[in-house]
This record gives structure tokens, sequence and C-alpha cells, in this order.
């Protein structure tokens, strides 16, 4: 018997992404009650903004350098939930001892994993996008010239990279004892090297690189086009770089899982990192 | 019953090697302040002046404040995951002695960590570290400690009683490092948010680390000794209050069987 | 004949044919690994249909087995053929129409209904939308977690759990089911609401491996069973057969208290007594001792008997039981 057909296989990785996705808003481990993610949309943002606009304001940035690092930390916010709740999904499959149980399933892994995350890359984006509320309501942002449409589209895209990315650090977790480590440092990082808070030209050279190879970096910027005024077609070059290091990262941490399920085969260990 | 000293080493000891065993742990507490920091220093990349030693003792006290919120909550992490929970109960002492072990443990982290971090930053920024008055600014910092670790004490309850800890630690970090003034002044702040600043024992211990260090700085404009009888107040009603919190938290365990539905 | 076909020229459910497994472990310094062999070539067959089970001390390569058998591990060397597919290159076929119990506390979804457990992985086994309502709702009533079905699974109890696991297997009518150990950690009547599942399962026509080390649920529930004892096969028959390895044996039990293991030794030293499995440890000791000559043997116990109160004795037919202890202690 071969394995079945093209079409047949592609209908059953749409079904196995569809459930993951309705599976994935219930299944999280500590964080699912809705209070619990209202006040992670309405309150972080707004906290995390007024850490740094207030500094900014102390140290003496001229307005538009403030509204630059608030512009900045209104996209980061997103990591929450992009990058820290999707790293720790394969932490909390382990500690649940539920890897094993889906891995003898026929299922698609990447639509899997994909689906599973989805719900977090929309919240993502409107952790994102309530940011930006707060940044033109409390913090002087103008919105006048801004490309509302490029401006969604910024957000969104960053959200599914981004989630990318948390993909990519949940399979690193996989080799680890736990995913949690990891999650914490990447939920930062990128406050200091996505030219968040500053051009990611400040940085020295080593941590440029970082920088560059993370989709919020592009995102941060294809946003402040956007807030500019830039039309879709001048933010391309920023958006594609977006799409193209979420790809990539996306690739990435599907080989790892892969590479992982191997590892697991040979030596029989699922759970004893 | 256990002897209360006795009771608070055995705790420090425990948790010194329960860290020794799985340093790693120490990351999730160390990485949030240390990256804070890191963004706050690049912030002022183009600045000079006395100012830098302003920023860099704040990135030191956020190294601090940061390992008492996030640490304080860890050790009961620790229990829940492992189960030991029940077992720290039923303990001849009422928990409160075994938690202030732990926090104390956790606070000396955080002097430890504060310190590097403060290290780092006068490193990087060739700002030279001279204190105006060492040794005021030794024992302001140690009463700090202290303070912090009554607030620590207190924001353990929360993690005792509720799943939800690591949540509330994530979401209480920024606020903590805004309403203390680590950063930039508490007068800065809305006025509606200010009172509750001042509410905070540690802010004024911060207030006087810096009037001790920093040559003419005034800050809130109660002089030294004042902030640290502030200070001293509040943390005297810090430990009370977790007290109190802790014999019902105890209460409510043996009356529901439970502390680990929450 | 083809490899993998029965006389009856059709495809048996499982071909195993020289399966080995080595682990290797390397310590941090060690310059060598250490090579721990599990399984040292084993064979057997399945024939489509049949309940067949794997009995074997902890240790002896049962969970081995069926971790290679479901996909999960790899084989050192050997083949096997599960419903005629390759282990080593079909295992996305394989896997759609293969169940597993692993059982145990973990491997569910702890946050969630049972219901919406069943239907996720019904999702992921690509069971046809339109039939998994229906679906779920008969297995839940199959398992008996009617009433329970909407709460979350952290909340069950270690038996409930072990029901949720054995719908979770059957959620997309597969025709192999493997079971390891299932009855493992189970009350009694937990226990046997398990096996008449299984009985269940047997009587709609599905093929059953189990692994187990209670020998009485082996006697009772398979066609036929393999003894594996430190890797390898060292008996394959139907339960009768097995009996009759130790059907000159009888076992004299004695219920005892106070006794020692000098005890233990002086009656494994009387003439005619063959093997002596005490057990000593727990509160209720029970000793049996095999013997060809139990009328014999019988008067002989009192005389070493000193310090050590018996307080019952009895003579029994051996069981399978005290033919597989026979097996792996040789």
């Amino acid at each position: 018997m071969e394995r079945p057909g093209l079409r047949v296989r592609a209908a059953q990785a749409a079904q196995v992404f569809t459930s993951s996705i309705r599976f994935g808003r219930k299944g999280t481990v500590i964080w699912d009650s809705p209070d619990m993610i209202a006040m992670q949309i309405v309150i972080l943002p707004l906290v995390q903004i007024s850490f740094f606009a207030i500094l900014a304001g102390y140290i003496g940035y001229t307005a538009s350098g403030v509204q630059y690092i608030v512009v900045g930390n209104a996209l980061q916010t997103m990591s929450y939930a992009a990058v820290f709740s999707v790293a720790n999904i394969t932490s909390s499959d382990k500690w649940q001892g539920t890897l094993p149980t889906l891995m003898v399933t026929p299922a698609n892994r990447m639509a899997l994993f994909v689906g599973r995350a989805f719900f977090q890359a929309g919240l993502a984006s409107l952790m994102a996008l309530v940011a930006l509320g707060y940044s033109a309501a409390l913090f002087g942002v103008s919105f006048a010239r801004a490309d509302v449409p490029g401006l969604l589209v910024a957000v969104v895209v960053t959200g599914l990279t981004m989630m990318s990315f948390g993909l990519l650090i949940s399979s690193i977790g996989l080799y680890l004892r736990t995913a949690m480590i990891v999650a914490n440092v990447f939920l930062f990082l990128t406050m200091l090297v996505s030219g968040v808070n500053f051009p990611v030209s400040a940085l020295p050279g080593w941590l440029q690189a970082v920088g560059y190879a993370i989709p919020m970096t592009y995102g941060v910027e294809a946003t402040r086009l956007a807030i500019a005024g830039a039309s879709l077609g001048q933010m391309a070059t920023a958006l594609g770089e977006d799409v193209l290091s979420g790809a990539v990262v996306l690739a990435l941490g599907y080989l790892l899982w892969e590479a992982f399920e191997r590892l697991a085969r040979r030596t029989g260990r699922f759970e004893e990192y | 019953m256990t002897n209360r000293r006795q009771a608070v080493k055995a705790s420090m000891y425990m948790s010194m090697k329960l860290l020794l065993a799985d340093p790693q742990w120490l990351i999730p507490v160390i990485i949030a302040p240390f990256i804070f920091t890191l963004v706050a220093l690049f912030l002022y990349r183009d600045v000079s002046g006395p100012i830098l030693l302003y920023a860099v003792l704040g990135a030191g006290l956020m190294g601090m404040w940061g390992t008492t919120v996030y640490g304080s909550g860890s050790s009961v992490t620790t229990d829940r995951w492992n189960g030991t929970m029940e077992a720290t109960l039923a303990a001849p002492i009422p928990l409160v002695w075994i938690v202030v072990g732990r926090v104390i443990w956790n606070t000396l982290i955080g002097l430890v960590n504060g310190a590097a971090i403060l290290v780092i930053g006068v490193l990087w920024f060739r700002t030279g570290f001279s204190v105006t008055d060492p040794p005021l600014f030794a024992l302001a910092t140690v009463l700090t400690f202290l303070s912090l670790s009554s607030f620590g004490l207190v924001l353990s309850t929360v993690y005792v009683l509720s799943r939800k800890g690591g949540f509330i630690s994530n979401s209480i970090e920024i606020p903590v490092y805004i309403a203390t003034g680590t950063m930039f002044p508490v007068i800065l702040l809305p006025l509606v948010v200010q009172p509750v600043s001042f509410a905070i024992g540690p802010t004024w211990g911060i207030d006087a680390i810096r009037v001790a260090a920093l040559p003419g700085y005034t800050g809130i404009g109660t002089g030294y000794w004042l902030d640290l009888l502030v200070m001293l107040a509040a943390t005297a009603c810090y430990f009370a209050l977790a007290f109190y919190l802790y014999v019902r938290v105890e209460r409510l365990a043996k009356r529901n069987g439970t502390l680990e539905e929450y | 004949m083809a490899e993998g076909e029965t006389a009856a020229g059709e495809t048996g459910a499982i071909e195993v044919v020289d399966l080995r497994r080595e682990y290797a472990t390397r310590s941090f310094l060690a310059r060598s690994a250490r090579v721990t062999v599990a399984l040292e070539g084993i064979s057997l067959s399945v024939s489509r249909g049949e309940l067949f089970g794997l009995i074997g001390p902890n240790g002896a390569g049962k969970t081995t087995t069926i971790k290679i058998l479901t996909t999960l591990l790899s084989p050192t060397s050997g083949r096997a053929r599960i419903l005629g597919l390759d282990i080593a290159r079909d295992y996305y076929a394989i896997r759609s129409r293969i169940g597993i119990v692993f059982g145990g506390e973990r491997g569910l979804y702890n946050r969630v209904t049972a219901v919406e457990n069943l239907r996720y992985f019904a999702n992921l086994y690509g069971v046809s939308p339109s039939e998994i309502e229906g679906r779920v709702a008969r297995l839940v009533k199959l398992v008996g977690l009617e009433g329970r079905e909407n709460d979350r699974v952290e909340k069950y109890s270690r038996g409930m759990k072990q029901r949720l696991h054995i719908a979770k297997a059957l959620v997309h009518d597969p025709e192999l089911v493997f079971l390891d150990e299932p009855t493992i950690g189970l009350d009694p009547g937990g226990a046997r609401d398990v096996r008449e599942m299984v009985r269940q399962m047997k009587k709609d026509g599905k093929t059953i491996f189990l692994t187990t080390h209670n020998m009485f649920e082996a006697d009772e529930l398979c066609d036929r069973i393999a003894v594996i004892s430190r890797g390898r096969i060292v008996a394959l028959d139907t339960p009768a057969g097995l009996k009759r390895l130790v059907r000159d044996i009888s076992v004299i039990e004695l219920q005892t208290y106070d006794a020692t293991s000098e005890f233990v030794e002086r009656l494994g030293r009387l003439p005619g007594v063959t093997r002596v499995v005490p057990d000593i440890e727990s509160e209720r000791q029970v000793i049996k001792v095999q013997t060809s000559a139990p009328a014999e043997v019988l008067p002989l116990i009192a005389g070493v008997a000193e310090g050590v109160r018996i307080i019952d004795k009895a003579i029994r037919e051996p069981t399978l039981e005290d033919a597989y202890l026979k097996l792996v202690e040789e």
C-alpha cells in the first residue's frame, strides 16, 4: 500500500490544521482564563510603553524620539503571545506526556503545530493593535498620515512571522528539559535587538546579526513606514524581509522537530532531556 | 514546634541546594532585569556626565527588584511542581518561617544580581563608581534589601494561593520598576499613581541610596534619614501583613485540604 | 508464499523477524559506549483477529517491543511488518490503521475535557468530520465514561484516565490495537472492566497485541502467548500449551507468619522440591513450593519450620504463572 495521494494528504493536513487551531485555544496550560488574557492584552502593553516612554522623556529625547520608542514597544509587546506562549507549546506537551501520543498519529506535524500556535498569532496582532491604540491616545503618536491597510498588513504579517519564530524556540525547547528558559530569553531579546528602542545600527556588529535574523526587526520597520504614510509598495522590501525571515525560522523549527522525532525514535528517549 | 531559626536556616540551605542543582533556573529570574538594563543603558548612549551613574545605579536596583519579584514565587512554584506543598504545610512550624528563609535567600541573590548589573554598567559606560558617602550608601542598601525581602514575602502569598503566579510576576515587574522610581524620579508619574509609589517602602530606600551615592542629589526632598524611617515603617507593616496573610493561608489550606486548586 | 502471508493466503497482522534493539549509553567521560541489548533478535507472528499476549518480567523487553511495532522506536536490526506494511518505510500508513493504549497518568491533555480530547485525536487521525460526534458519543458509552465526559481530564481518577486512553485508541476504528500493561495500577473492578473492553474489541474483529505481567489476565484473555525474558522469547504457545510445561508439577502454597529467608532456603533443600517462590516481604506471606511429589514433601515441611508459623497450606494445580516462572528463571 502506497501513501495516499497528494490531494488526500492535503485534505488531511487541513483537517489537522483546523482542529489544532480550535484545540490551541483551549489546550494552553496555564493562562487560559479570559480575564487573564484580557489583562495581558490591556495592561502589559500600556505598562511596557509607559516605562520606556517616561524614561526617554527623562533622558531628554525629543517628542519624535519618544514616539519612535513608543511605536517600537507597541509592536514588541506582541512577543508575550507570539514568542512566549508559543514557545511553551512543546513544553506543555512534553510535561503532559502527549508527545508520543502525537507522534503515533499520522497527522502532518507542520499543520499540527502551526495550528496550535495560530490563536497566539491572532492574540499577538491584537496586542500590537491595542498598544498602537495606546500610542495614539496616550503618547501623542499621530496616525493622521498613516496608511491604515498597510499598517494592518504589517501587524498581521508580523504576528504570523513572530509566531513562526516562537515555534522555532519551541522546537529548540524540545532538546532541553523545558522551553521556559529560552522562551524567557527570546521574549525580551527583541526589545534590545529589533530596532524597538533604538536603531539596530546602534548595536555592536554581532548583536546586529542577531537582530536581522528575527522577523520582528523587519516588522517594526514596516510598521514605522506605514505610520509615516508609506504605501504598500514602499513597504514592500521590509514586508518581504519579514515574510522571508518568518519562512526561514519556520522551516528551521520544522527541521528541528523532525530531527527530534528521528532522534527520539533512535534512542527511545522523549522526555528525559 | 521547630525552632524558628532552625527552620529559616534549613529553608535557606535548601533553596541554595536547589539552585545549585539547577542553576539554569536563575536565568528567567535575571534575564528580564538584565535586558531592561541593557536597553535602558543603550537609551543613554548619546549622553554623558553624572546622570549616567544615576542610570547605572537604577539598573542595579532593577536587578534587585526583578529577582525579588520572580524569585519570591519560584520556590513556591517549585513546591507546586514537585508536589511538596503538602509536606511543607504539614511541618510543625508556621509556614511563614519556611518562606522567610527562602525569601532571604532570594533577596541575597538579588543583591548579587544587582551588584553584577551595576558592575557591568559601570564598566560599559566608564562612569567610575565613586559614591558620596559609602557607609550611608551601604546602610541604605542593606535596609532596602530588608524592605525588598518583606515585600517579596507579601508577594509570595499570592503565589501560594494561585497557579497564575507566573503571569502575575510578569505583569507586576514593569509597574514595580516604574512605581519605585528605579530609572526615573517618581514625580514624573501621573499624580494618580504617585500615592501608590510612596506607599511602597523600597521607593524611599531607593531615594536614600541615591542621596548617599550621587553628589548633590535631593530626590524626593525628605532627606536621607526620613527616607529610611518611612521605609522601615513600611517594612514593619509588610512583615505584619505577611504574617497575617500566612496565618489565613494556612487556615484556608487546612480547611480546603489543599492549596493547589486555584 | 510471499513473505508475510499465512498459509491461508492472507497477510498476517504482525510479522516480526529477528528484531534486535540495542541501547548505547555513553557516560560523559567514557571513551566507548556501553551497549545494553534490550531485544536479542525476537521473532513472532500474529494472525488477524487473534488476541496475542506478550508476558515477561519488568525490563524483559515488552515495552521496547511494543514501541518498535508502533513506530515509536526504530530497531537496531531485523524486520517487522504490521498489516503487511514495513515499519521502517510505511509508518505513515501503519499509524492510520493501528490504535495504541500506553495508559498511565500521562498522555492525555489535562486541561480540556474527555470529549475534546477524543474529538481532537479523531481529527488528527483523519476520521471523517461527519462521523466524529457520533463516534465520540459511542466510545464514551463503550468505556463507561458517560456523565463525566465533559469534565476536564485533570479531575479524572486513574481508572477513568485508562478508559479514556482506550477510547482514544479506538477513535479511528483501527484494525489492530496495541495495549501496554492495560490494567496496571487499576483496582480489581477497573481491571475487570478493561478486560471486558478488550474482549469486546476482539468480538468486533480487531486484532489485539497486549503486554502484561499479570498471568491470570494473560491466561484468561489470550489466544496465544509469547514469554519474553531478558530480550529473548523463551516460549510461544497457547496458554494451555504453556501450562503443559509444568503439568508434572504441583504447587504447595503455604501461608506463613514470621517466615525468614533461612526457612525458604531449608525448603529449597528438601528432596523432591524443584523450586520455591517466596513472597515474605509483604504482610501476608505466601510461599509457593513447586514439587512433582507433593504428598511426600508436605509432611517434611513441618520438620524445617522451627520458629515459623504456618497458618495454612494447600496443594493446587500449576497455573500459567508457574509455567512462566519456570521459563524466566532458567
